[in-house]
């Protein structure tokens, strides 16, 4: 691989190696067998320190963050479920970079996921030339991260059919994985460190539903969407910054704008406005990260296609695409919201009547 | 420094800053006691409670424990009112200073405002169960504990103050920990506004316990003890020779009672104390052992719990994962045993193998309650409760209800059979009829709706609680045993039903007297009989009338259900009813035309009360309805009302069939501009009696003859108005109307029914198709 050709989005341990190190030659607690950093200084990675220089990348939910660490500690996997969009993944990299020091070994969950990328595969030229071997064999990223004792990831675990996922429960309860073909004794056996993160998107829920022998191999954490407007604007602002700033683009207004993205994201999702008004809430995903996206879409269209200022109507012709993905009714639902609610506030801001304008100009259907 | 943070030297005085049921304050203030050795402790609490304090310290009296305060009786009542509760768990600092100074023989007393105090009712005036412990917002609440918690990583004040204080549990030097919980508590008052405490009284208070703290430094040598909030403990320091407020006398009057955990965390409402005291409440049991074994204890136990609640039974495995995990996040979070927050979290992760909605988890909530606990306290006999709270709880255990704690339970009551089980079921009665909320019955006989009469088991769910003990408390002034509390209660409600308009509600009346007799209160009942008496006399109403006689021969009915022990009162009072009745009926000739629906349904409702009084031979004069009935006929009535009354009439066999043909046939060609009108007295006869459409042939003859008669148009306006007059009919009466009707024609009974065979939306849409050819036929001149 080119290693001179930056990457679009280098891994968390790249992102935060700075920090890592930092935390790294600070970190004197006791550190489990296995483990790169101290649970203390993998909380410290994830919550933010001040005085160790460490920026917070996770919100919302502190404990949360403990009990995932505590739950990587111990013989049970740890599996995040939650709204698609809350930052499941990002918190299972995040993890894995700083427990392991690497968040690259990743199973990623699909109708097409086979046996082969839990267990192994061959290569099957040498298979064929010298017989199965360790040279022939293809390791997944699950017996990858068993011998090297670290964690692995298996993203969208409920995306594959049941009978795959279910390879994963001797490898947790048993810590190790046979290896017939190599011999009657072969066997790979899981060194310290090693444990599995796993995702699930409860949108998925009925694709396939886990068997209760996995899940009883897991300890759950429900990650939920973040509940305070100022917390989550905060945050699609130093997110908005983080994709811009490397691109060079630079808007004003982003504030006031967000502001007006987040009640209304907020709104959207609850299914309830700050004034206390019931709607109905829209099939789409309205999660934080399409919250970013919006914002992203929109500055880039107010720094190239118009005069660099961001404005609420910007965000508001953005918003037609992050609403109608899934249901046509979701038009109709946001047309409401736009007449009723969203028609109130114009009166009263400059921001919210833009939006308002530009969102009435809008074919929701 | 000016203020003195614990110990002001020249007055040998300590100011003990405390958090309400918080198990580390009491463990230090244990410490701190037994090394100051005072020859005073003051309290903060209501003074006018001095009294109960050696009550409160009896060896028997087990925690938690209340003090109720009554307020004065309000206008036109006769009964003080529960008002307050000043509750106490084993673990309040509060009950460990005063305990530790009865076993001394130190002096002790309580050091705040009068519980009858203007400054204690602010905006909780109205909540019936006021809390008299200072609010302790201060430590959930506000800017200083938001940021303290999120410097932290604390998710709430709650679990900034677990910890911060409470891990302190096992060290020793409690000058330490109490500088520190008075520096903490400090910040929190610096932080707070002052206006809001003059507001809500916390300034009046503290100037009140500055009086009796300076005028008990004037009456005992040695160093005293001021136990006090930890937000007032700065503020009291200061001498104050002024007069303390003493209770107006015979202003409030104040009971120990038992309380109980769920009360004791439900009262956070006000801010003023710990969340979950079970949880609190172990660790203070566990404190002498260490705390080694904390999560072990906690997740067993609610294991434990679980199984024998709810019959699951968790895995092995996720105990013994929801232990390590308790005690690792401890360990993460620099605590040297699990906190509430720690063990709440790990039952989360490891018990819950799903997702975890907003709104919680049903285990989550399971594990709430079982950390709340459900434990009541005791207070001994003769201890400052009244005879008559001593009374009823011997009597509930007497038949076999638990008071020992405040869990809701199903009791089933053999009450026919079993004379334990009568009694227990007069006794759940008469505590309902007091007020309590002791028992609720969920099944059994029900003579109000004529159903279950031969059901030999009553069904109650019971749960013994302090809100039950408090309306015995406020029954207290009135009476000394149940009897006699349920004789004052009878009396209240029949004065207050006397009053109530007279002639107004037999019914509520006769409710009332049902729910006397189920008490066991017959004889004492009677006297109801009397005021219902006087209402039917007086009763205008045909329909109320007739609706109070139909609950009087059911209540006649359901006389054993009931224990009705002495019937000949109610029989006389049904007689009386029976005679008003006929009274009013000759009004039904003066009714206007918007009061004739009514009239004709007072008269349906009169033929099921006729027909109950022959099938459960009521003491009624039959005969007299009928002769009214008759007299009524020779009169101009409305068309509706009279088809009812000839119905009536007929039924009771004063006239003939052919009477009422007649009638009809002439009603229904009759010249009335209104086609509603030909048909209000069919109406009326299908309102009283529909089984005459079958039995009475001679009516569907003349409903014929007139229908045959009409040309479509008049029959097409005339249609609606029958439709509406067979209303009262059921599907399976329309059926049968239906084929006498086919009979009649000539046509099989069975031909009028289309069995379809095919499901509804395939024949609606042959039936579209049907008519689209139709159409297509039509336009091509083929049809």
């Amino acid at each position: 691989m080119d290693n001179d050709t930056p990457a679009i989005r280098p891994p968390a341990e790249a992102r935060y190696a700075a920090e890592l190190a930092r935390l790294a030659a600070e970190d004197n607690a006791p550190k489990p067998d296995g483990w790169h950093l101290s649970p203390r200084a993998v909380r410290k990675f994830l919550l933010g320190d001040a005085k160790a220089g460490v920026n917070r990348k996770f919100y919302g939910d502190d404990p949360l963050v403990d009990r995932a660490i505590v739950s990587l500690m111990s013989h049970q996997g740890l599996m995040l479920v939650g709204e698609p969009g809350t930052a499941k993944s990002l918190l299972s990299e995040l993890l894995a970079a700083a427990i392991s020091g690497t968040s690259g070994l990743v199973v990623q969950g699909s109708a097409g996921t086979t046996e082969d990328h839990i267990r192994y595969g061959w290569n099957y030229a040498l298979l064929l030339a010298e017989g199965p071997s360790e040279r022939a064999l293809v390791p997944s990223p699950v017996l990858n991260a068993m011998r090297s004792g670290r964690i692995v990831r298996f993203e969208e675990i409920t995306r594959c059919p049941p009978e795959v996922q279910d390879a994963l429960i001797s490898i947790l309860s048993e810590k190790a994985l046979a290896l017939p073909e190599l011999g009657p004794d072969a066997v790979a056996s899981a060194a310290p460190g090693f444990n599995v993160i796993a995702t699930a998107n409860l949108r998925d829920r009925g694709v396939h539903e886990m068997s209760s022998a996995l899940k009883r191999r897991f300890n759950f954490e429900t990650v939920h969407p973040i509940a305070d407007p100022e917390f989550e604007r905060e945050l699609v602002l130093k997110q908005l910054a983080e994709r811009l700033g490397p691109a060079g683009v630079t808007v004003a207004g982003e504030r006031e704008v967000a502001e007006v993205l987040v009640r209304t994201f907020q709104d959207l999702r609850t299914g309830r406005t700050a004034e206390g008004a019931s709607l109905n809430r829209p099939d789409a995903v309205m999660s934080t990260a399409e919250a970013v996206n919006v914002m992203h879409a929109a500055a880039l269209e107010a720094a190239y296609l118009d005069n660099g200022r961001l404005s609420a109507a910007h965000v508001a012709r953005q918003l037609q695409g992050v609403v109608l993905k899934d249901s046509p009714e979701d038009g109709k639902r946001l047309r409401a919201y736009v007449d009723h609610i969203v028609k109130e506030r114009a009166g009263r801001s400059g921001a919210w009547k833009d939006f308002y304008q530009a969102a009435r100009a809008l074919k929701l259907g | 420094m000016d203020t003195p943070i614990l110990h002001d030297k020249a007055r040998d005085l300590w100011v003990v800053p405390v958090r309400h049921h918080s198990p580390v304050c009491a463990a230090h203030l244990e410490r701190l006691i037994a090394e100051v050795r005072p020859a005073a402790i003051l309290v903060e609490g209501p003074c006018d409670f001095d009294p109960l304090i050696t009550s409160l310290c009896d060896p028997r009296t087990r925690a938690p424990v209340a003090i109720v305060s009554l307020r004065e009786a309000g206008e036109g009542q006769r009964l003080r009112r529960a008002a307050s509760y000043f509750p106490f768990c084993a673990h309040s600092p509060e009950l460990v200073a005063l305990t530790a100074a009865t076993a001394a023989g130190t002096p002790a007393r309580f050091i705040d405002l009068p519980s009858t105090a203007r400054e204690w009712r602010g905006e909780s005036e109205e909540r019936p169960d006021r809390s008299l412990l200072g609010s302790e917002q201060g430590f959930t609440v506000g800017d200083y504990v938001t940021a303290l918690a999120r410097e932290l990583g604390c998710r709430d004040g709650n679990e900034v103050w677990d910890q911060l204080f409470e891990t302190r549990l096992a060290e020793d030097y409690w000058q330490g920990f109490f500088a520190d919980v008075a520096q903490y508590c400090a910040c929190i008052r610096g932080a707070s506004d002052p206006a809001d405490m003059a507001a809500d009284g916390t300034l009046a208070r503290e100037e009140q316990m500055r009086r009796i703290i300076t005028a008990a430094r004037g009456e005992v040598e040695g160093p005293i003890i001021a136990v006090v909030g930890g937000f007032h403990a700065g503020a009291i320091f200061a001498e104050d020779p002024g007069k303390p407020i003493a209770a107006k006398p015979g202003a409030g009057r104040s009971y120990l009672i038992c309380y109980g955990m769920r009360q004791l965390d439900a009262l956070r409402g006000y801010g003023a104390g710990l969340p979950l005291p079970g949880y609190y409440q172990r660790v203070w049991e566990a404190r002498g052992d260490g705390l080694a074994g904390l999560a072990t204890d906690l997740v067993t136990g609610f294991a434990a719990h679980l199984r024998a609640g709810k019959g699951e039974t968790p895995p092995f495995p996720v105990i013994a994962n929801a232990i390590e995990q308790a005690e690792r996040l401890a360990s993460l979070r620099r605590r040297p045993f699990p906190t509430r927050d720690d063990l709440i979290d790990a039952v989360r992760s490891s018990f819950i193998k799903d997702e975890i909605p907003e709104a919680g988890a049903p285990l989550l909530a399971e594990l709430h309650a079982w950390l709340t606990g459900t434990a009541l306290g005791e207070v001994p006999p003769g201890t400052g409760s009244p005879p008559l709270v001593e009374a009823v709880r011997t009597q509930a255990r007497a038949l076999g209800y638990s008071t020992e704690d405040g869990e809701r339970r199903t009791r089933e009551l053999d009450i026919y059979r079993k004379p334990r089980h009568r009694a227990a079921s007069r006794f759940a009665h008469a505590m309902t009829l007091v007020g309590t909320t002791f028992a609720d019955r969920t099944g059994g006989p029900d003579f109000r709706n004529d159903v279950g009469l031969d059901r030999l088991h009553e069904v109650w769910a019971v749960c013994w609680s302090p809100l039950v003990e408090a309306r015995l408390i406020e029954l207290s002034e009135a009476a000394d045993t149940l009897p006699e509390a349920l004789a004052f209660v009878l009396a209240e409600r029949i004065a207050a039903l006397s009053e109530q308009g007279k002639g107004r509600n037999a019914l509520a009346a006769i409710d009332l007297f049902a729910a006397a007799c189920r008490a066991g209160l017959g004889r004492e009942a009677e006297a109801i009989l009397g005021l219902i008496e006087e209402q039917v006399i007086e009763d205008p109403e045909l329909p109320s009338v007739i609706a109070a006689l139909a609950d009087l021969i059911l209540l006649r009915r359901g006389r054993d259900t009931l224990g009705i022990e002495d019937v000949a009162p109610l029989d006389r009072l049904t007689q009386t009813a029976w005679r008003r009745m006929v009274l009013l009926l000759p009004e039904l000739a003066d009714q206007g035309q918007d009061q004739v629906a009514g009239a004709v349904q007072a008269l349906a409702d009169l033929r099921g009360v006729v027909e109950l009084a022959k099938s459960s031979a009521a003491p009624v004069d039959l005969a007299l309805v009928d002769t009214a009935m008759a007299e009524l006929l020779e009169r101009p009535l409305e068309p509706m009302i009279e088809g009812a009354i000839t119905a009536f009439a007929l039924m009771g066999g004063q006239i003939a069939a052919d009477v009422l043909e007649t009638r009809l046939r002439g009603e229904l060609a009759s010249g009335y501009v209104d086609p509603r009108a030909r048909l209000a007295f069919l109406g009326g006869v299908i309102m009283i009696a529909r089984e005459l459409l079958w039995t009475l042939p001679a009516i569907l003859d003349a409903l014929d003859d007139v229908i045959t008669g009409l040309d479509e148009a008049q029959f097409t306006e005339l249609l609606p108005y029958l439709r509406l007059a067979l209303m009262p009919l059921d599907p399976r009466e329309v059926d049968r109307l239906a084929e006498d009707v086919a009979a009649r024609a000539g046509a099989a009974p069975g031909s009028l029914r289309i069995d379809i065979g095919i499901p509804q939306s395939e024949f609606a849409e042959n039936l579209a198709l049907d008519r689209e050819l139709a159409e297509v036929l039509a336009r091509d001149g083929v049809a």
